[in-house]
């Protein structure tokens, strides 16, 4: 009785300590994305007073579910996801083999290698798109002077080339902090395990396939769900870069959202994609914590 | 560090003095943009209004310069119906949105001499038969030539095509033929509504019906792609560029013809800049000889002036209205700002002369072919549709009719989603 008395007052505590926290999420999370989903069950076109603003339950869904420019975005979403998460961690995993070796001037190349994670995106971007201008353009430029191309070409005016700025943008922005937190990971992996290996004669290959990467799977599912949601999300490099274009070619569904909602001024269809776009990143990071059993806060190794 | 506190407290007060005028006294605030010359022209005239009008007090509330950035601030504010700015600086396409949504006052009653302006600056500022807006200068597609390479105004759009063309063939002539607005964003519009009207197609009828997709229109849109493929006179650079790269182009001497607004007039004369000062000519986007019901168009742009419909003093914000309006300050902000006048009488008489660059004759030829973009509240979103599909086909994602039909659908599906059809048969009956 007594003790349980006693943890009960501990809980109570407990909870009244942690209260304030609890409120300020409810208010900054929970209270926003409650109201958005409000907003969505609604027609709401901020520049059209006459339409009222009726509760249509779930008409901007089953808009959403027709709308052939909302599916492409999340086709090229999914694409840039895949495509530079992709190169990122095999990049970054070869960056983090390399500086987890003990060299002279470890620490100058562990600081120079994140000079690009530190850049603003949309200052990448817009280096990244002077790099490809069609007209005055590095890239273009030297092409020509090797001779691979023989005249400037226009990147920005096909789908296939549009993206090549794009995800080399993205991947030479996001390499460095994959490969740092690969490098967390690498530096967490018990020496005394290659020792054993290399004493019975395993070679390089061997001991990165059976020790590395075994070891190093905690390290590569958190950078996965860092770099798939932020890739999901992905929205300034792309406004940018190509703004969407040509066409719609490389759109994605965080730039049609920000294009219904603060362009077109439609809140309850823009607070519907929204809600979407949130209902997506959210599965996929449950996917990754509940299917991969990636542990996100708890030590492990 | 020490002085932070105390400053801070005293900046509030000021602005809370500054924002509670007495009772009594009428305080208009103008929208607009306090920079450089222009924000000196602004604020000589409205000191004068005001020595003119000593009852009433103006401020100046600055806005973004930026189109679209002001224009999401204007919606805010309305829809939470806010009084100030008092008079509103609205883009041409704007007016019948604000009109219709209720934002702005119809001006009919108190009388503006409607027959003065030009009647296209008229037309786009009139939604279900008011006036909502008077305009304060008019903006203008021109069509730039290189007088040392094509002497002659092209009559046609197919002369326009082969002096490009002979023009580019010559010895050390320009890399390109014809320079443009192409990227996918407004621009491509303006430029798409001249050779349409070149053609003798719309976007929407006078009836309200959506005939974007006409064969007039598909040939157009067929024109502006054989530009760029076919006789190869535009590079297709043009498709990710604005009006700064197209004048970049032109103004280094690297471009035979440039479509593109008035604005870039002052640089390109500036000998220590420009390569083509004293060089060049402008003329309005002739027609298509091919088509008997094209014309020469020149797409309107350009800045209005409306009454904030939730303002305390409509009366004493017409009267500004009606004041910057006015012949002598329009004749002032030309002579400033180089802005053309949105009246016709004052390009007579020499009055303009040495004021904006260019012959006023050739600047009035322009304006009085001018044609507004579709008059229609829902307007931005119909743009966009167009935006895209027009870039689709221009970068040959689709062909002109295939990409036509779908913006036609599109525009269509539009209208019904936002009850324009209603709106519309209920304003003309009201």
């Amino acid at each position: 009785m007594r003790k349980t008395s006693r943890l009960g007052s501990e809980a109570r505590l407990g909870w009244g300590l942690v209260a304030p926290a609890l409120g300020v999420i409810a208010l900054i999370a929970i209270f926003p994305l409650g109201w958005t989903f409000w907003e969505s069950l609604h027609l709401h076109e901020l520049r059209m007073p006459w339409l009222g603003k009726p509760f249509v339950g779930l008409a901007n869904y089953v808009e959403i579910a027709r709308d052939p420019r909302f599916w492409a975005a999340l086709g090229h979403t999914a694409f840039f996801t895949v495509v530079s998460i992709s190169l990122e961690l095999l990049l970054g995993l070869f960056l983090a083999l390399a500086m987890n070796r003990v060299f002279r001037g470890r620490g100058f190349v562990r600081a120079a290698v994140l000079v690009p994670w530190a850049i603003p995106t949309v200052v990448a971007a817009l280096l990244w798109r002077f790099i490809f201008e069609s007209q005055g353009g590095i890239l273009n430029a030297l092409l020509v002077d090797v001779g691979i191309l023989n005249q400037p070409m226009v990147w920005f005016i096909e789908a296939s080339t549009a993206w090549v700025p794009v995800i080399l943008a993205d991947v030479w922005k996001t390499t460095p902090f994959v490969a740092l937190l690969l490098l967390a990971g690498l530096q967490n992996i018990d020496l005394s395990l290659y020792e054993a290996a290399a004493v019975d004669g395993a070679n390089a290959w061997w001991q990165l396939r059976h020790i590395t990467l075994p070891l190093l799977k905690p390290a590569i599912l958190v950078t996965l769900i860092f770099r798939t949601l932020d890739g999901f999300r992905v929205f300034d490099l792309i406004y940018v870069l190509t703004g969407g274009g040509p066409g719609t070619s490389t759109e994605p569904v965080a730039l049609y959202t920000f294009n219904a909602l603060l362009q077109n001024l439609r809140f309850g269809y823009g607070s519907a994609l929204s809600v979407v776009i949130f209902a997506i990143t959210f599965g996929l990071a449950l996917f990754y914590v509940k299917g991969l059993g990636v542990r996100l806060g708890e030590d492990e190794t | 560090m020490r002085r932070g506190p105390r400053f801070v407290l005293s900046a509030v007060l000021l602005a809370a003095c500054a924002r509670s005028p007495s009772k009594h006294e009428t305080v208009l605030t103008f929208s607009g943009s306090a920079l450089g010359a222009e924000g000196t022209l602004v604020a000589k005239q409205l000191k004068r209004f005001m020595q003119l009008n000593p009852g009433i007090r103006v401020e100046l509330q600055r806005t973004p310069d930026d189109a679209s950035q002001r224009h999401q601030l204007y919606v805010q504010w309305l829809n939470a119906r806010v009084g100030n700015p008092s008079i509103l600086q609205l883009d041409v396409v704007w007016t019948p949105e604000f009109a219709a949504a209720g934002w702005v006052l119809p001006l009919d009653r108190y009388g503006p001499a409607k027959s003065e302006f030009f009647a296209a600056t008229i037309t786009a500022n009139t939604w279900a038969g008011k006036l909502y807006a008077l305009p304060w200068f008019a903006d203008v597609g021109l069509l730039y030539r290189r007088t040392d390479l094509v002497p002659r105004e092209p009559r046609t759009l197919e002369e326009l095509v082969s002096e490009a063309q002979s023009a580019m063939s010559r010895r050390a002539g320009p890399r390109y033929g014809i320079v443009s607005q192409g990227a996918r964003y407004e621009g491509l519009i303006t430029g798409f509504v001249e050779y349409l009207g070149a053609f003798g197609g719309r976007i929407i009828d006078d009836r309200g019906e959506v005939v974007v997709n006409r064969p007039e229109a598909v040939r157009a849109l067929e024109f502006m792609r054989d530009e760029l493929y076919r006789w190869r006179v535009a590079p297709l650079d043009v498709l990710t560029w604005h009006e700064e790269e197209a004048r970049f182009a032109f103004q280094n001497g690297n471009a035979a013809f440039m479509r593109n607004w008035p604005y870039p007039v002052a640089a390109m004369s500036d000998t220590a800049q420009s390569k083509v000062a004293g060089k060049f000519a402008v003329s309005p986007m002739p027609a298509s000889g091919t088509a008997p019901a094209g014309h020469s168009t020149a797409t309107l742009g350009g800045a209005q002036l409306a009454i904030n419909a939730y303002t305390e003093f409509p009366e004493a914000a017409y009267r500004l209205i009606a004041y910057l309006t006015a012949p002598e300050q329009m004749l002032e902000r030309a002579r400033a700002v180089g802005q053309y006048p949105t009246r016709l009488a004052l390009y007579g008489d020499g009055l303009l002369s040495g004021a904006i660059g260019i012959p006023p004759e050739n600047a009035r030829r322009a304006i009085e072919s001018a044609t507004p973009r579709p008059v229609t509240p829902i307007y931005t979103e119909l743009s966009e549709i167009l935006q895209i599909e027009l870039h689709r086909a221009l970068v040959r994602q689709a062909e002109p009719r295939e990409a036509l039909d779908a913006a036609a659908a599109k525009i269509n599906a539009l209208i019904e989603r936002t009850g324009m059809r209603k709106l519309m048969a209920g304003t003309s009956k009201a």
